[in-house]
């Protein structure tokens, strides 16, 4: 099973910018909360991953 | 003659900030009521900081350095206007939000129960950038 990895760049002015691998569907929306705290998010991207899971789980009923 | 003026920032978390510069060197005061801030020839700023760092840490400057909450809570720098053309402008600023925005991120992954997994710092034509590693326990 793929390591679920969080990468926290913070550049030269204190931005700070999220990455996250191995994460799928909601998980990584509670990972990125915890690192967010209160700060405000600029911008935000959802990576192919993040959808992939999400087919799984609609997918997962039909199977049954 | 100088004057103060106030620079924004971000940070509202009194010990991240104090750590922040502690962290660059610094050996900040803390008036958790807040202080007035004098300069040179008796320049001065109106409103209360609550971090200073005095003139005398500060290589060459002619005033001390103040960060104040503002309504909001969060610190306003407080920098006299020569100084800031000296160094202590906003570049400068910068490295101490990117001091405090690592040590904010440490703490949260500590409280959180992260596994921290590495610290590599990136050089760039802008400026260093920190990456921290973390993973899922």
């Amino acid at each position: 099973m793929q390591e679920k990895l969080i990468t926290v760049e913070i550049d030269e002015n204190g931005n700070s910018f999220i990455d996250l691998e191995g994460f799928n569907g909601q998980g990584c929306s509670d990972v990125a909360k915890d690192f967010r705290g209160g700060d405000s998010v600029k911008h935000s991207r959802k990576k192919r991953e993040f959808y992939s899971q999400t087919a799984v789980v609609k997918q997962s009923p039909q199977q049954t | 003659m100088s004057q103060y003026e106030e620079l924004t920032t971000t940070m509202t978390d009194q010990r991240y900030l104090v750590e922040a510069l502690t962290e660059m060197g610094y050996k900040p005061e803390v008036q958790t009521a807040g202080t007035a801030l004098r300069g040179y020839g008796g320049v001065s700023w109106s409103k209360p900081v609550q971090v200073t760092i005095p003139r005398d840490q500060l290589r060459g400057a002619l005033a001390p350095v103040g960060f104040g909450r503002d309504g909001a809570g969060v610190f306003q720098a407080v920098i006299d206007d020569l100084d800031q053309k000296c160094g202590l402008d906003k570049t400068w600023l910068g490295r101490i939000a990117q001091a405090y925005k690592e040590r904010q991120t440490m703490s949260v992954a500590k409280t959180k129960g992260y596994v921290f997994r590495g610290r590599e710092v990136v050089q760039t034509p802008q400026g260093p950038k920190v990456q921290l590693r973390f993973a899922v326990r």
